[in-house]
């Protein structure tokens, strides 16, 4: 545990030294900061639930620019010898790095905390949806996070990295969320490939609900791509 | 303290490791010996624990490898060939991850990095940012994060490669100095380096061990074989090449000419000591004898020589 928290530690501290990082939290912002205007104005709706769906969106791409370095750079810099043969075992390097990316998600989300703040000094906002909102977007940025690892564990490359992630999220989000439309879809078939879009879960929380199935939707999602990570780190040993 | 017996690496269809087998005591330096991919950091890496064997058995301080992997790693130091580092950290902060890294308290940790950095020469290098620091700085950066849990048995991959000579020397002292208090592994294809610091050399070709020893017994076992002499005589090529050729035990010569001398490398049988009668033979002519010596084998030589054997005998 202590160990797999170092290794958190330092990736967070290396996070915040490299440019893609102040690059990705730029954009954040200021992404964030255009969709909340945009719903801002007088007699509407003290909510955050606009901006939240478009940021759901907008994370398919700054997210994996987060994680696309986590394990690719070791292999690059060749410090994943250093790494490995101290007595940690792969589990906690995993987890550790995933952890330090969900550090720099949560420095992500700050700007958030101010729209909050812009909208309790010019209206009422009911602050329960925009909490729920928070924790959805969280787990969903977690799970891209954890498929952001495993894409980085694949390849030293983090262009790839960064290229495998998105097409991953995009399978999960984009493309899960038109594919149920199409006409040709088998219903219960439909009503599966729904359940697995990341949108239609994340739209539960951004409602106000928290509701179990939804985070056990997100945490097995993580678990399994942490897990994938895992043994695709350890396939070194047998490859 | 290190048991390797049958030890196989293949990388895909490529046969890295062949069937090495061999056995380090605790408190020896070792060298390891070896031209550019000859499996020597390959067989470091496996006993890091970073790579996998094919076949074969390692134990490291008592522990398997295989089995115990975390239990061998606790008890490595371990300098991979190329120093790769964080450049974005500063030189302690890197040597305190490490630390807790290998499980050490905050109390331990500080006293072993003053220790490291003042016996790695980092004292005034704490707080610079590693990847602002020259090669050799590096170097130390890597050898103190090796010693810093005090493990038992320190592996280092080519320690002295990329050095100036300064540094190289440096290095070659750090190494000297902990003689005895760890048993030191270390690899290279500069001679120079093992002749002088290892108890015991290795000498790897094509993943096999060709020669081992101390770098001694190895200059012997060179010498032994068939004895360089040469001999510097006043007196007409010819003449010289003739007398010396009679002699018994005597199986080739080149001369060449100097002025009036003679200077004539002689191959002799290895059992037989020719420099008596070679000199007799001369002083019953009357030629003045300036020089007479063994040519000393050198473990550049003998690498050369088993190197070759090897690539000849795969040929």
């Amino acid at each position: 545990m202590k160990q797999t928290l170092t290794i958190a530690r330092r990736e967070l501290a290396s996070l915040f030294c490299s440019p893609i990082a102040y690059v990705v939290l730029g954009l954040f912002a200021l992404g964030s900061s255009l969709i909340f205007l945009n719903t801002f104005a007088p007699d509407m709706p003290a909510t955050l639930r606009g901006t939240f769906s478009g940021l759901i969106w907008l994370m398919i791409f700054l997210v994996p620019a987060i994680s696309m370095r986590l394990v690719s750079e070791e292999y690059r810099n060749g410090t994943i010898e250093t790494l490995m043969t101290t007595p940690i075992t792969d589990t906690q390097v995993i987890i550790g790095k995933w952890l330090g990316a969900m550090g720099f998600l949560m420095a992500l989300f700050v700007p958030l905390v101010f729209l909050a703040g812009v909208l309790e000094m010019t209206g009422s906002p009911d602050w329960g949806p925009i909490i729920s909102g928070f924790v959805g977007l969280l787990l969903a940025g977690g799970l891209y996070l954890a498929i952001g690892t495993f894409a980085s564990a694949l390849t030293q490359n983090q262009i790839i990295a960064f290229l495998i992630t998105v097409f991953v999220i995009c399978l999960l989000t984009i493309t899960l969320y038109f594919l149920p439309q199409a006409g040709w879809v088998w219903p219960n078939l439909r009503k599966a490939l729904h359940y697995m879009n990341v949108n239609a879960q994340f739209e539960t929380f951004n409602k106000g609900l928290l509701v179990m199935g939804n985070c056990l939707y997100f945490c097995s999602g993580i678990a399994l791509f942490l897990f994938v990570a895992v043994k695709t780190l350890e396939s070194r040993r047998w490859r | 303290m290190i048991n390797v017996h049958e030890l196989v690496k293949w990388y895909g269809p490529t046969l890295a490791v062949d069937q090495l087998t061999f056995e380090i005591e605790p408190g020896q330096i070792i060298g390891f010996l070896g031209p550019n991919g000859a499996g020597k950091s390959t067989t470091l890496r496996i006993l890091t624990g970073f790579l996998p064997m094919t076949s074969g058995r390692a134990s490291v301080a008592g522990y398997d490898l295989t089995t115990q992997s975390q239990q061998a790693r606790s008890k490595i130091g371990y300098l991979p060939e190329s120093t790769p580092l964080y450049g974005e950290m500063r030189v302690e902060e890197y040597l305190h991850y490490r630390g807790k890294l290998q499980g050490m308290d905050r109390r331990s940790r500080f006293d072993r990095i003053n220790m490291v950095c003042d016996r790695c020469g980092l004292e005034q290098l704490r707080r610079r940012l590693i990847g602002q620091l020259s090669r050799g700085n590096r170097q130390r950066i890597g050898i103190a994060q090796a010693l810093l849990h005090n493990p038992p048995i320190l592996i280092l991959d080519e320690p002295t490669a990329g050095l100036d000579p300064t540094q190289i020397t440096h290095v070659r002292e750090l190494i000297a100095e902990l003689r005895g208090q760890h048993t030191i592994v270390l690899s290279t294809h500069i001679l120079a380096e093992v002749e002088k610091s290892a108890d015991r050399v290795m000498i790897i070709a094509r993943g096999k061990v060709v020669a081992e020893g101390s770098p001694d017994e190895l200059r012997r076992q060179v010498a032994a074989g068939s004895s360089v002499l040469i001999v510097e005589a006043k007196a007409a090529q010819e003449a010289a090449q003739k007398v010396i050729t009679e002699i018994h035990g005597v199986q080739s010569i080149t001369s060449k000419a100097d002025d009036g001398w003679t200077q004539i490398r002689v191959t002799a049988d290895g059992n037989i000591d020719v420099r008596e009668p070679i000199g007799a033979a001369m002083l019953q002519n009357g030629w003045a004898i300036r020089e007479m010596r063994h040519e000393i084998a050198t473990l550049e030589q003998f690498f050369i020589e088993v190197t070759a054997q090897q690539d000849q005998a795969v040929a």
